[in-house]
């Protein structure tokens, strides 16, 4: 075994076992732990038998196969960088709707302030998160 | 003309303590209305000062910007059953003598929303970049950014929904959707007052106004296309 080959073993398991230990750790939830699982799998696949790479360039007939590699990666960078984009738009969506329908259950119920108690002195006072109603501040 | 008990007018405010009021007031002993004020995270005292002066306040936990203050109020107008909203501006530009002349075309069936619209207000500017709009979009409207509008139950309906709660303007976007849910829109010759306070929100700087004419450029350009739906079911 090269000295290179060790080095990509090497940094594949690094990644792998990183990602897996995020995903055991709850870190990452449901459809990103697939795809990182996915990720895992494959950079971890590719640390051990990187003349994978010289094999697929010879059959999609790239002369140089690491230049393969780097595409592929880029590729798969650039499509996890737009679902992520897609992500965040619909998240967007969801919490303009929500803030909206809060404001009209709001208006059709004032927030009673909340009140929380003062650990040291037993005294009651107006938790700042009660920021979130105006009305709640207003009799 | 809509009965008055079905007739609601939303007002989306940011930061107009000094106005408030007295639009709210002059709405109320006019059209004898409810009024919500759309509070879009005001740092001064507009919510308490709509309250005080009878307004229905919803108050934004999130600052969304014109637009989204503006579907806040629809949201409530078609929850709590209104079937005509009128929207204007708290900084009082808008007269609200002048709804009665929004309402006409809508109790005529002759549109399902009309725009107050007074174009002689807008900068050289501001001109050019609704030609523009104009040119990429093929709308007809004169003022296109006018915030002095009558909707009708069935724009109410479509403007609600969450297919347009990610337009960050009121303008071209809304129209659009309009238009291509079949919906009719007309503009109505309208007086306005210069801004007494406060500023444009888009037009407020050279920066704002790159980052409005763009995003409204790829939203025209990703429109491009789009044939007309179906009216609203609900209509």
């Amino acid at each position: 075994m090269t000295t290179y080959e060790i080095t990509l073993m090497v940094i594949g398991v690094c990644i792998a076992a990183v990602i897996l230990w995020l995903v055991r750790r709850d870190h990452l939830h449901g459809p990103y732990a697939i795809w990182w699982m996915g990720a895992a799998v494959t950079v971890g696949g590719l640390g051990f038998f990187p003349q994978l790479f010289d094999y697929l360039a010879v059959y999609v007939g790239i002369r140089y196969p690491p230049i393969l590699a780097i595409v592929l990666a880029l590729g798969l960078l650039i499509l996890k960088i737009l679902t992520m984009d897609l992500e965040r738009s619909r998240q967007e969506r969801l919490i303009r709707r929500l803030a909206q329908r809060l404001a009209m259950l709001e208006a059709r119920l004032p927030l009673a302030p909340i009140h929380t108690v003062q650990p040291s002195t037993g005294q009651q006072s107006e938790n700042p998160s009660g920021a979130l109603s105006d009305s709640a501040r207003t009799p | 003309m809509p009965e008055h008990d079905s007739l609601i007018v939303l007002i989306p405010a940011f930061n107009e303590e000094p106005t408030i009021g007295d639009i709210v007031s002059h709405v109320k002993r006019r059209w004898c209305c409810p009024v919500a004020v759309i509070d879009d995270c005001s740092t001064d005292r507009t919510a308490q000062v709509a309250r005080a002066a009878g307004a229905i306040v919803l108050p934004l936990t999130l600052q969304l910007g014109a637009w989204g203050a503006m579907q806040t109020g629809l949201r409530y107008a078609l929850q709590q059953g209104y079937r005509t909203a009128i929207t204007l501006d708290g900084d009082g530009q808008h007269d609200p003598e002048g709804i009665g002349e929004l309402l006409a075309p809508l109790a005529t069936g002759q549109a399902d929303v009309a725009i107050g619209a007074f174009p002689e207000r807008a900068s050289r500017a501001r001109r050019i970049a609704w030609s523009y709009f104009r040119w990429l979009t093929g709308l007809q409207l004169e003022d296109i950014t006018s915030g002095f509008r009558a909707y009708n139950h069935a724009a109410i309906h479509v403007l609600a929904a969450s297919e347009a709660s990610l337009l960050d303007y009121q303008d071209v976007g809304v129209l659009l959707i309009l238009r291509r849910r079949g919906l009719r829109t007309v503009e109505v010759p309208v007086a306005m007052q210069p801004r007494t306070q406060g500023a444009s929100r888009v037009f407020r700087s050279w920066w704002l106004v790159g980052q409005y004419m763009l995003q409204t450029s790829v939203l025209c350009l990703a429109r491009i296309g789009h044939g007309h739906l179906s009216r609203s079911s609900d209509d």
